[in-house]
């Protein structure tokens, strides 16, 4: 996978966080909550808009016109492929998936591509917010189900210890590859990832996740603006 | 939706008071308070609460830290 792709992953699984995030804006446990899954959501979908814009002074934007069309066609990680059931999956992701992406962001920050040096740095700075919520959530002691499975997802999302991530390290276009991205998280979340084995059979590289699947057709079609099309004015003939 | 066993407020929680400035030459004052069980999660709710306008400068404070010399009636 190019850098590009990656690039694109992040800005994925961005705009579906952003998107799971406000669909809590009125459910979590406290108003101050609420309004923080709110200006989280915000904050993801923003920083989503920042990341695609990247695609094309990277070159080989790796999007294709399925985009508009095949709900597989998204490179985010199956958490996000059904709207969340509990807190306790919220939380989970808030704390280990939005604190991994912004730990690969760290590590594009600090890589060699000068594009991705300059225009994702203040996103780190608007990360902290949503990491301070999520570890503080995270110690109040969450279910271990969600907790393993965003562990699961975010350490298989780094990738293969010899795979993309660690020759986009190699390159240099990458501070850090899939060992220290583990070690990062670790060391942000003051916690060790739980013990488990990662299998890399059904690896799908462009989307970086193992299991198939992906968003139902309705929130495709809200995420790509096909559903306000139907009340768009008709387009004028052409004189 | 299961958020039942997380309560609004745990028996921990505390006031904080947020305060804000626009300008260097401004001083800094109150524009809120949240409810909050520990300092992180006070930060962040101040910030995604209060964080709308273009502040150059935002603290939090736990309210029992504030000294108060004298109240409304006294």
């Amino acid at each position: 996978m190019s850098i590009s792709g990656l690039v694109l992953s992040i800005a994925d699984n961005k705009q579906m966080l952003g998107l799971r995030y406000a669909e809590w804006a009125t459910r979590a446990p406290s108003l101050e909550a609420d309004i923080a899954a709110a200006a989280m959501g915000l904050d993801d979908l923003g920083h989503s808009r920042v990341l695609y814009g990247c695609l094309e002074p990277l070159g080989d934007d790796p999007r294709g016109p399925n985009r508009e069309s095949d709900p597989a066609s998204l490179s985010a990680l199956p958490y996000f492929d059904e709207p969340w059931s509990s807190w306790a999956q919220f939380v989970a992701a808030n704390a280990i998936l939005d604190t991994a992406f912004t730990v690969m962001i760290e590590a594009c920050v600090n890589g060699n591509v000068e594009v991705l040096q300059h225009r994702l740095r203040k996103m780190l700075s608007e990360e902290r917010y949503h990491f301070l919520h999520g570890r503080s959530w995270l110690r109040s002691g969450i279910e271990k189900g969600p907790l393993d499975e965003a562990w699961r997802q975010a350490l298989e999302w780094f990738g293969a210890p010899d795979g993309d991530t660690a020759a986009l390290h190699k390159e240099g276009k990458l501070a850090m590859g899939p060992a220290e991205l583990k070690s990062r998280l670790e060391e942000q979340l003051e916690t060790k990832s739980p013990p488990m084995e990662l299998s890399w059979k059904g690896w799908d590289v462009r989307r970086r996740r193992t299991k198939p699947g992906a968003v139902d057709a309705p929130t495709f079609g809200m995420l790509r603006g096909l559903e306000e099309k139907r009340f768009a004015p008709a387009a004028k003939a052409q004189d | 939706m299961v958020t039942d066993k997380y309560k609004r407020v745990s028996g921990d929680a505390v006031e904080y008071e947020v305060f804000a400035r626009k300008t260097r030459g401004e001083p800094l004052h109150q524009v809120g308070s949240v409810v909050a069980p520990d300092d992180d999660l006070a930060a962040a709710y101040a910030r995604a609460t209060y964080d709308e306008e273009r502040w150059i400068e935002m603290t939090i404070v736990r309210k029992d830290h504030v000294i108060a010399l004298w109240s409304p009636g006294e």
